[in-house]
């Protein structure tokens, strides 16, 4: 296992390299992250399709368990079981818009991923840095437990537990546990735990940071703890239930699948669960004693357990929603936890968008109106008051507002109105809108997908190492 | 400019000192003090109090700003907004969040009478003496101009033999500079 070793320090000093300027070290994070003996474990699997690009590159990598979809190279890294979904790049006669620029795209795009490890992360959507159209790199960066690289090239970077990086090309930047950012391009930043993040330069600038303190309950992490906390304890008591999924090779889920919805075959789905039109659930989702009507979607990480949601709801990835009642068109961004418990139901009316990285943790039942926007850690009617404000409020912010550890300048309206576009694409590109003929999105474009597997060698030298593969139509 | 820096410095002598076992309220009059002794002589006043260690060599030295930096308050709120200077809001926004911030939770005498910040050890809040601080007394003031102008500094400490013997200030360099414009342009007051 002598390469797998080397492999693994020569990315961390490379990270290490990146960051120095931070004062930032890697090592205490990620050099046992993952113990050697696990990577040689679990297969690595990728997707064909009519519908996706197919080209893979493998060089001199470890993928245990990690899936691959359309347009990937991997070169001296360490994907460990996770996702890198390459069904959203741009192809070549693309136009790209930025700003007042229509940007032509000369060639297909692809995922490049070099020097890197990446731990249960996931990799999708596409570059949205217009200095790179064609090219959705990650390089020397590191990424644990649960982070979400999505549209954002990432060069020299760490990203802690449960954090995203989202439509954002970063540069020598630290994101800590469960922060989230947003913001179009940075660099040299060490963003604190639990940070919200969501600029558009010029038009709106909306930060949120969770108190420490009561974030540590939910995700901690530190140099002498590996990740530990609430989120880490709910992922891994339904551990067992994906080995299933994945150890055995025909699988049938029980639970019926209209014709336009699609149910991948590496998520768990459990009694009784019913899944609508147009539904899209992911690969590594898992869904318990829920409804999912028409257009709704979970996608990759997420857990929806004895809930209902009315349909056209986006679930984003990582999202978490027990005991709950969504009515339509609610938005659950990013890693968000929402929790009722069986006796105090959580109830969010249609229409509203819970932020990305919002915490929803109740004892006793609570109703958020609909039309809401709700950010931050809601523990009681209380929080909630002091972290919500009515859609149509928040539009007519002018200049600025401040709400306990919320700030936002900038214009209200042009950020609702990024989110709702925001949503609305993703809804049409789940194919939430397919109306049996035309606006086909991942729900029926991912019905046709076979998956092949691939092994690392099993002894000597190189154990652990997969050898050099190249894939193509 | 011919002049060499140790023609134009202030002697440690004139300088206002504290110990380095001081709290911070000790620095603080030593400060006012030494501004009191130069009252209508602005250009004369000493703008910083050095701090000194046991064998009477200059440690660290503490500035008006470093005392009104010391009194802030630093509740968790204030400490947020602080934080999100580097996440791209306009100077605009931050200072209306600390005014309001300000007149929600404290008065201003409670701001700058903190009990116990002033009893705190003045090393918690000077700048320790490094070598860029610094500069021998035989450097020209040409020199000695672009070093402040370089690393920033409103004021260096004067060395012979590697001991602390002035200040220069730039107040003294900018005096000199001026002179020799007016001498260049034939320029008379």
């Amino acid at each position: 296992m002598k390469d797998l070793e080397k492999l693994y320090d020569r990315v961390i000093q490379r990270v290490n390299i990146n960051l120095r300027e931070l004062e930032f070290e890697v090592n205490p994070y990620a050099q046992n992250a993952i113990p050697l003996g696990q990577m040689v474990r679990f297969y690595a699997f990728f997707g064909i399709s009519p519908h996706h690009p197919l080209s893979f590159q493998f060089k001199n990598s470890n993928l245990a368990g990690s899936y691959f979809l359309g347009n990937c190279n991997v070169t001296n890294s360490l994907l460990y079981k996770s996702d890198i979904r390459g069904d959203e790049l741009k192809k070549k006669g693309d136009i790209f818009q930025y700003q007042e620029f229509e940007i032509p795209v000369s060639k297909d795009e692809e995922i490049n991923i070099t020097d890197s490890l990446l731990i249960k992360t996931l990799v999708h959507n596409y570059s949205h840095d217009p200095e790179t159209l064609e090219e959705f790199f990650i390089k020397d960066t590191i990424s644990m437990n649960y982070a979400n690289i999505h549209g954002s090239p990432s060069d020299g970077c760490f990203l802690g537990p449960f954090a995203t990086a989202d439509l954002t090309t970063i540069r020598d930047c630290v994101i800590r546990r469960f922060a989230y950012v947003q913001a179009g391009e940075v660099s040299h930043l060490d963003i604190p735990a639990g940070t919200v993040w969501v600029r558009s330069p010029g038009d709106f600038n909306f930060y949120y940071q969770h108190p420490v303190d009561k974030l540590n309950e939910y995700i901690y992490i530190s140099p002498t703890a590996p990740p530990q906390g609430l989120f880490i304890d709910f992922v891994e008591d339904r551990k067992e239930a994906f080995q299933r999924v994945f150890d055995v090779v025909n699988i049938e889920h029980s639970t019926s699948v209209p014709s336009s919805a699609s149910l991948d075959r590496y998520a768990v789905v459990k009694p009784s669960t019913t899944i609508g039109e147009n539904v899209l659930v992911s690969q590594r989702a898992y869904l318990q004693n829920s409804y999912l009507g028409k257009g709704a979607n979970a996608q990759e990480n997420c857990y929806i357990i004895n809930s209902r949601l009315e349909g056209f709801n986006v679930t984003a990835h990582g999202a978490k929603i027990i005991e709950a009642d969504l009515g339509s068109n609610v938005f659950v961004g990013f890693n968000s936890f929402l929790r009722g418990c069986p006796d105090g139901r959580l109830t969010i009316g249609k229409e509203s968008i819970i932020m990305p990285h919002t915490i929803i943790d109740i004892k006793e039942s609570l109703t958020i109106p609909p039309g809401h926007i709700v950010w931050g850690m809601v523990r009681d009617e209380k929080d909630l008051a002091n972290h919500s404000i009515s859609i149509e409020k928040f539009s007519s912010i002018d200049s600025g507002i401040n709400m306990g550890n919320m700030f936002f300048e900038g214009n209200g309206g042009a950020f609702v109105n990024a989110f709702k576009d925001r949503i609305h694409h993703i809804l049409e590109a789940n194919g939430a809108f397919f109306n049996g003929s035309e606006r086909k999105g991942h729900a029926q474009k991912n019905q046709y997908i076979s998956f092949n597997t691939l092994q690392p060698y099993p002894e000597g030298r190189k154990k652990g190492i997969y050898p050099t593969i190249v894939i193509k139509p | 400019m011919n002049n060499v820096v140790k023609d134009s410095m202030v002697p440690i002598s004139d300088y206002p000192t504290v110990s380095r076992d001081a709290i911070l309220m000790d620095a603080v009059f030593a400060l006012e003090n030494a501004k009191n002794n130069f009252e209508g002589k602005e250009e004369s006043a000493h703008w910083i109090v050095l701090v000194m260690d046991n064998e009477n060599r200059v440690v660290g030295k503490l500035s008006q700003l470093d005392v009104l930096t010391a009194l802030e308050t630093h509740t968790d709120a204030v400490k947020i907004i602080d934080g999100i200077n580097k996440f791209g809001f306009s100077p605009r926004y931050i200072t209306t969040m600390r005014e309001e911030l300000h007149l929600k939770n404290a008065s201003f005498e409670r701001l700058y009478a903190d009990p116990g910040i002033m009893a705190s050890e003045v090393t918690q809040f000077m700048h320790n003496i490094t070598e860029s601080d610094s500069i021998d007394e035989n450097t020209s003031l040409a020199t000695a101009a672009h070093h402040m102008a370089a690393r920033k500094r409103l004021s260096m400490l004067v060395t012979k033999d590697d001991n602390v013997v002035g200040v220069l200030r730039m107040t003294d360099v900018f005096t000199v500079v001026i002179n020799r414009i007016r001498d260049e342009h034939n320029i008379k007051v």
